[in-house]
């Protein structure tokens, strides 16, 4: 197993907001979690990502997410957010090569190493960023920017991806685009992504299988082909096959 | 031009400052005698007997410490701001817009107050005091902010500052009106200068100022990947805690030296490192070195002006950086936003 949640618990110190929360990614998976705003989404994939103090333990490739140093973490494990302000003109290739941080050494006269610049230049071939690689990122569009901190994840060059709604804000050829991206990603070598995204569409287009969440729990870990409509509805507290299929029949 | 050109352009600049600084003056000294008298001085070499017979103690204990003082106060700022400007994931922070220096400058006036700094202890008191207390400041606004804002928004972040700065600054008003001895001294603080410094405070500040470049330097990668916001950091590696911590930590020390020997300076850490990303792009191991460079150079520009706009008056330095600085920050800020840089 890529990544494995056992009895993961975890908050953010008024109470746990994710309760006793297990499933394992086998390698090549796409995992989404669904579950309406304020079940624990975030708050689980912020755990993973080694960001919030849990209970239980996850583990990744085999090692326990805790005992890793900071680091050796990121090496394994990546988190890419929804799309957020950039401040500071840095070149899209100067971008992308910080995802190498956690492979570098600290040396301040140490140069880039070549298995750092082979990474660099094939997440930006992989993303189609390599043409634009001297524009600086304060210039891009938003749907541009998100695809240089792809490129960037892609550079870190971990096994597990975890995406935190990273489609938020961007149109519908980006949101598409990034998917793409990340489903070809997962598809070779030893690689699984483990994603919350604000479009159930999105997400069960782009799942291999799904986790729904409900007030910090799981109420369903199976395909997405599988997902029952009826305990869909009741999670998110409304009809949501008939309002995607009303929303179908405008476009006949 | 290549990065390596520009920087050699600006370290030329930089040695052109420094001369000028020592060359102009109420008295001007040729920059040739300038040189032949370092020459003497540093390697031996025989003086020509057409120096003017005042130069060489003109130009070794008054102008060329005043002007390498302010050098390094330049220096030790404008690269204190790029550091708190990537740490905290804000172009419009500063040490002086954060309060640090305010606060460094009323631990130094509570010292100059109270006769602390008499005696011996003088050179290590003060600066004690002022990085203490600008270390202090640093981590009540942070803190402040924090409590205001949970995300620590830029605007919640410089407005918090603000009110500190300004509270600090009062404070110290309030001491001058105190002790009317002291006013005087305290009021020159508040608006910095760097007149009747002697090469004691450069003994100092240079090592401090240096060790603090190099010490930034080891933490550049970092600071690339922090300006992406602390989140982001963390999850590609970056141990923040410990960095953040260490990071404000030495800012507050170098900044709270140069306050405690030429009192508070404002705009040099704010302009320096807009300027310099503006020729040098973020990188932090071209953006660190060309602020220092840029800075000094800045600083000893404004030292000139504010000693020969007004003979034999002296403007307040301070007065001279925010009269250039906030126009200058103006003009860089929005042709930078223009072209797309911040």
């Amino acid at each position: 197993m890529m990544l494995r949640a056992d009895h993961v618990t975890s908050g953010y110190g008024d109470g746990p907001v994710v309760r006793d929360v297990s499933f394992a990614v086998a390698e090549g998976e796409r995992l989404c979690i669904l579950g309406p705003n304020g079940c624990g989404k975030t708050t689980l994939l912020r755990a993973l990502a080694g960001l919030l103090p849990y209970g239980g333990s996850v583990s990744v490739l085999g090692g326990e997410a805790k005992a890793l140093s900071r680091r050796e973490l990121s090496r394994r494990v990546a988190l890419m957010s929804q799309l957020a302000p950039v401040y500071f003109a840095y070149t899209v290739y100067e971008t992308v090569a910080l995802g190498r941080y956690a492979h570098g050494g600290r040396g301040m006269l140490e140069r880039d190493r070549e298995d750092d610049r082979r990474a660099v230049r094939e997440s930006l071939e992989r993303t189609g960023l390599w043409a634009c690689r001297d524009r600086l990122v304060t210039q891009l569009s938003g749907g541009q920017l998100q695809r240089v901190f792809l490129a960037r994840t892609f550079a870190q060059d971990p096994a597990v991806i975890l995406l935190d709604e990273p489609t938020n804000h961007l149109d519908l050829k980006y949101q598409v685009e990034l998917t793409e991206g990340l489903r070809t990603w997962a598809a070779q070598g030893s690689r699984c992504v483990v994603g919350v995204f604000h479009d159930i569409n999105l997400a069960l287009a782009f799942a291999g299988r799904v986790l729904l969440m409900d007030e910090g729990s799981v109420k369903a870990l199976v395909p997405a082909a599988e997902l029952d409509p009826a305990l869909l509805s009741q999670v998110y507290g409304m009809d949501v096959a008939g309002y995607m299929r009303a929303a179908l029949e405008r476009w006949r | 031009m290549r990065t390596r050109g520009k920087m050699a352009l600006l370290a030329v600049v930089s040695v052109l400052a420094l001369l000028a600084g020592v060359a102009v003056g109420s008295v001007s000294i040729p920059p040739g005698d300038i040189l032949s008298i370092l020459a003497s001085r540093l390697f031996g070499a025989a003086l020509p007997e057409d120096v003017g017979a005042v130069y060489p103690a003109m130009v070794m204990d008054m102008r060329l410490p005043r002007v390498l003082l302010a050098f390094l106060t330049g220096a030790a700022l404008a690269v204190s701001g790029t550091v708190m400007q990537s740490v905290l994931q804000n172009p419009l922070a500063s040490p002086f817009g954060l309060g640090v220096s305010s606060g460094a400058g009323m631990g130094a006036a509570i010292v100059i107050v109270t006769g602390l700094a008499a005696g011996r202890l003088r050179m290590l008191v003060l600066p004690a005091v002022s990085l203490a207390f600008g270390l202090g400041t640093v981590l009540l606004v942070i803190w402040a902010a924090g409590r205001i804002d949970r995300a620590m928004s830029n605007i919640t972040v410089v407005l918090v500052g603000m009110v500190a700065s300004l509270f600090f600054n009062a404070v110290m008003s309030f001491l001058a009106t105190l002790s009317p001895v002291y006013a005087q001294r305290i009021n020159l603080w508040q608006l910095g200068s760097f007149s009747m410094r002697e090469w004691s405070s450069v003994w100092v500040l240079l090592p401090v100022t240096a060790a603090g470049i190099v010490y930034f330097m080891r933490y550049s990668r970092e600071m690339d990947v922090m300006t992406f916001g602390e989140e982001q950091a963390r999850v590609m590696g970056v141990d923040m805690r410990r960095c953040k911590g260490r990071l404000i930590a030495a800012v507050a020390v170098l900044t709270g030296t140069a306050v405690s020997f030429v009192g508070v300076i404002g705009f040099v850490d704010l302009i320096a490192p807009h300027v310099v990303r503006r020729f040098f792009g973020a990188s932090h191991r071209r953006v660190l070195p060309a602020s220092a460079l840029f800075g000094g150079a800045f600083m000893v520009a404004c030292d000139l002006a504010a000693r020969t706009l007004t003979p034999p008056r002296e403007i307040p330095i301070g007065t001279i950086t925010a009269l250039l600085g906030a126009p200058f920050f103006l003009y860089i800020y929005f042709t930078g936003r223009r072209r797309g840089g911040p």
